[in-house]
């Protein structure tokens, strides 16, 4: 019986041999190609191979390289602190590498990082490592805040307007003699300039504020607004 | 027991074996591509109490925090045809009709981070403005 039993494993040891042979048998193995291919050394090739690493490693680089925002928490030489509400980021300055900008406008001016203080808002471009950013370019600019909701109520004595978003935020809005004020023409949706007089409470309104470290509260003045009048929705 | 019918039983069982759990393999196969998907496809379209389906804001150009080497970038998506689209930042205010369904609109960047907020505004008044936020950065590449 011992015999049948070897004789028959032996038989589906064969079996299984043969099988995973096949599979095998499919898949030529590298040092097999490589081994028969001739290894000719030519510059060219070399060349392309380097170009090939190179563009490697910039994709690389780029994926790798991220922008971060926010408030300088706090800055001691090489390091720096950034508050993105509430989510804080360690940025990193290299000496040799590293350059930062104050934005003014349309415009920028080179500074030193050395110039930037705490409460600035910084824009951060480099790449990540360790949840660090090795800072490549630093700008300093303003903080702004586009939203957009339904004017909820008018001031005309304090020319202020409050605006309910659709994630149920309420704004109070300055509107002062600086701020942009346009209306979109339902006809032929152009905007048009407008002063404080055209708003009404259930219009839609776009706007534009400045942030800043020390805020708080909701209340901020209008650098631009763009109200879709409510003849709009019920045209 | 003769050692020749020992194995052909073995090899009879082995055979067996190996033909059921094909059979058996096969079946399912055929079984589920005869099935009919009772499961609803994954929702396209918002739709109303009245029924009324509504393209939902896909955007997919650009993505939230990318990154622009130019002042300028291409905002490509669908929305709900006949829609007012309104895209504001600090630098640009955009509203147009979205007539075709699709659109590709042009927009510029300013130095820097772009707080962007888009707002669809549907045709259909009893269906609500559909809003996406995002921020892109335009880093020169000469700094």
């Amino acid at each position: 019986m011992k015999k049948i039993i070897a004789y028959c494993y032996s038989l589906l040891l064969l079996y299984c041999l043969l099988t995973s042979s096949f599979v095998l048998a499919q898949t030529p193995s590298l040092s097999s190609v490589a081994s028969s291919s001739p290894t000719v050394v030519v510059d060219k090739d070399i060349q392309q191979l380097k170009d090939k690493i190179a563009n490697k490693v910039s994709e690389i680089r780029k994926e790798n390289n991220k922008a971060i925002s926010g408030f300088v928490l706090n800055i001691d030489g090489n390091n720096m602190k950034l508050d993105n509400t509430g989510d804080v980021n360690q940025v990193k300055f290299d000496d040799t590498l590293t350059k930062a900008f104050k934005v003014l406008g349309t415009t920028k001016k080179e500074i030193k990082t050395n110039d930037i203080t705490k409460g600035d808002y910084a824009i951060v471009s480099g790449v990540v490592v360790d949840n660090v950013i090795t800072a490549n370019v630093v700008l300093i600019d303003e903080n702004f805040l586009v939203d957009s909701g339904k004017i909820t109520e008018i001031n005309k004595d304090t020319y202020n307007i409050k605006v309910l978003t659709s994630d149920k935020n309420t704004y109070s809005l300055d509107i002062e003699t600086g701020t942009k004020q346009y209306l979109i023409n339902i006809k032929t949706l152009v905007r048009e300039v407008i002063g404080f007089s055209k708003l009404k409470e259930g219009d839609m309104v776009h706007f534009v504020v400045k942030k800043t470290s020390e805020q708080k509260n909701n209340d901020y003045s209008g650098v631009k607004i763009l109200i879709i009048p409510q003849e709009y929705f019920i045209k | 027991m003769k050692k020749e019918t020992i194995t052909a039983i073995f090899f009879g069982l082995l055979f067996g074996a190996i033909l059921a759990v094909f059979i058996s393999l096969k079946s399912k196969d055929i079984e589920l591509s005869k099935n009919k998907v009772i499961a609803p496809p994954k929702e396209k379209s918002l739709t109303n109490l009245n029924g009324l389906e509504m393209q939902p804001l896909e955007i997919s150009e650009p993505a939230n925090n990318a990154i622009f080497e130019k002042d300028i970038i291409r905002f490509k998506g669908t929305a709900a045809k006949d829609s007012l689209i309104v895209i504001q930042s600090p630098i640009k205010d955009l509203a147009v009709k979205n007539t075709q369904g699709k659109f590709d609109l042009e927009f510029p960047l300013a130095l820097g981070e772009n707080s962007i907020k888009i707002v669809i505004y549907p045709q259909e008044k009893q269906f609500r403005p559909q809003e996406k936020y995002m921020k892109v950065y335009y880093i020169d590449s000469e700094l």
